[in-house]
């Protein structure tokens, strides 16, 4: 087995803490507590929980937009924890990230064009109108578009603009937060196409942030569940689909509906997530090859 | 141009713009217009009365200047330091709100305390002390009235900014390792413009009134030279025999302030997107 491209481990990261003016204290909420994981070149990653469980923060913190309060970030085989604006600077070409809101990842004040070619500007690298036109065919997009502004454009379209921005300098790393939450269905197939043509034509890596887990399944290799800010569960997917050991995610994937109205819904586990938060102690075990569980 | 067609749908915005542009014309083009010297007095022809169709129509001074001329060149120093001031105290103003937002922590409480202690002084008073301390010349008023100008924009450029560097696309710039500065100039910059811009008007009108208020007090551009707060000041004597003299330079005042509020809050409307679509 080859090294992993990026690889986490032990990140913690909390808000909140210190004390008010009047020495009350603040409460701690642990966004991402004790996380580990790794994505090997080439391969997609899912990470997926409900609202609050931390998978944002999580993609954030591993790119180094927010600095992790505990932990270690290997990527390349390099530690980027703890490294100033200056060092990460090359790394940021390496590695990308795709956001969840595409009307609100768009500089409304730039033409898309100019905003596409922002990377290769701040890298000075060759942002000629050619590469810039190539980047948007790349995603699908008419070059004719380039000297527009955001607003002429529908969410499929934004959404495809900042993969041409997060691709524009050859990552072999993308974290993607949710990219298809906000889109329309109609549109949600076409975009997920769209990461996986880029991935095979450019060898991409992905952490994919999602809480559709259908999308999940055909999408990605292995999947990660997060709960309350811990990994409950990891493993293939499709073993995990098949054999789910931890009751979150049995329950997660009791939730999926099932398109046929003749063939029996699974039985539902309705989980109660404020009564099992994971204790502080519990550790992962392996309970198949690559397949680990959280035991309580 | 959109511009020009949205205008000429709301009346109040359109009287503002052409009282505006009324005056500004008026004042580039001062040397032409066959105006007496409005700094030469005939000591033959003092407090004439206003005489509409006469050599001085809305009449002369105490010492027998044309105070059609006066209000006319004095236009030109009172739309020069107005302009003067709100361009320095907008520029000053929004870069350090912009610096004070995205910043944010010990850059941002140091900035915000400033706007703060400086609130708390009467403006009028600082400027007085100002120009007291430094003497009354043109570029002293104009940095005063920048001096009092600066935070109005500092603080509604800062709530801006706070709001703004939460957006994905702020974020997506410092994931492609772009600097403070880029992020401040190229992404940040041109979503303040537009409130920036409307603070401007409103401070335009404060700053005009305000420079007369100097002037009244005797700190603003010095004699001969005309200024409207100064003619406002010496006329103020005569009230009771020469109305005229005070009357006029007030007009003055109150039409170009009427006319830059009337503009600015159309302006407002025409930058506010909710506004706009449901026109």
């Amino acid at each position: 087995m080859s090294d992993p491209l990026i690889e986490v481990r032990g990140l913690r990261r909390s808000y909140g803490g210190g004390r008010t003016l009047l020495g009350a204290e603040k409460p701690v909420t642990h966004a991402v507590n004790d996380i580990s994981f790794h994505v090997m070149p080439g391969e997609t990653l899912g990470l997926v929980g409900e609202s609050g469980s931390g998978k944002s923060t999580a993609g954030r913190v591993t790119l180094q937009l927010e600095p992790a309060d505990e932990g270690s970030i290997r990527f390349e085989g390099r530690e980027i924890t703890g490294l100033g604006a200056r060092e990460m600077k090359p790394l940021r070409a390496r590695m990308q990230m795709i956001f969840q809101d595409p009307y609100s990842a768009l500089n409304p004040r730039m033409k898309v064009g100019a905003f596409v070619a922002e990377p290769l500007v701040v890298h000075k690298q060759d942002a000629h109108p050619d590469r810039v036109a190539e980047l948007f065919r790349m995603t699908g997009l008419d070059p004719a578009f380039m000297s527009r502004y955001p607003h002429e454009f529908s969410g499929g379209q934004r959404q495809r603009i900042n993969i041409a921005r997060a691709i524009a300098l050859n990552p072999s790393f993308i974290v993607a937060d949710e990219p298809i939450t906000a889109l329309d269905v109609s549109i949600q197939a076409q975009i997920v196409n769209l990461f996986q043509d880029l991935q095979d034509r450019l060898g991409l890596a992905y952490l994919f942030i999602a809480h559709d887990l259908s999308m999940v399944r055909y999408l990605c290799q292995r999947v990660a569940v997060m709960l309350r800010g811990r990994i409950v569960e990891t493993g293939p997917v499709e073993q995990i689909f098949a054999d789910p050991r931890h009751p979150y995610t049995r329950s997660l994937l009791a939730a999926i509906p099932v398109p046929d109205p003749d063939r029996p819904r699974p039985k539902r586990e309705i989980f109660d997530v404020s009564a099992n938060i994971p204790a502080r102690e519990a550790a992962m075990a392996e309970v198949a090859p690559g397949h680990f569980v959280l035991q309580p | 141009m959109t511009f020009f067609k949205e205008l000429a749908r709301s009346k109040v915005g359109m009287a503002g713009f052409v009282i505006l542009v009324l005056f500004v014309a008026v004042a580039v083009l001062a040397p032409w217009l066959g105006l007496e010297d409005p700094t030469r007095g005939s000591l033959r022809a003092r407090m004439v009365p206003p005489d509409w169709w006469g050599p001085h129509p809305l009449g002369t001074d105490e010492v027998g200047r044309d105070i059609l001329s006066r209000i006319v060149y004095g236009s030109r120093i009172t739309l020069m330091v107005a302009g003067a001031a709100v361009v320095a105290g907008g520029i000053v103003g929004t870069f350090l709100g912009i610096l004070a937002g995205y910043a944010g922590g010990i850059t941002d409480r140091i900035l915000m305390r400033l706007v703060d202690i400086q609130l708390a002084i009467p403006l009028m008073m600082l400027a007085l002390l100002v120009v007291a301390a430094l003497g009354p010349s043109m570029v002293n008023v104009v940095a005063v009235l920048a001096l009092t100008s600066w935070i109005r924009y500092a603080r509604i450029i800062r709530g801006q900014v706070l709001s703004l560097r939460e957006r994905e696309f702020v974020q997506s710039a410092r994931a492609i390792g772009a600097s403070g500065w880029r992020i401040m100039l190229r992404h940040i910059l041109p979503n303040v413009l537009t409130p920036a811009l409307v603070v401007a008007t409103l401070e335009l009108a404060r700053i005009i009134v305000m420079d007369a208020a100097l002037s009244f007090l005797g700190l603003g551009v010095q004699p001969p030279n005309p200024s409207w707060g100064r003619m406002l000041a010496d006329g103020r004597t005569y009230i009771s025999t020469a109305w005229w003299a005070v009357t006029f330079p007030g007009v003055a005042i109150m039409l170009t302030v009427l006319g830059v509020n009337l503009f600015g809050d159309w302006l407002r409307d025409y930058f506010d997107p909710k506004t706009r679509s449901a026109r």
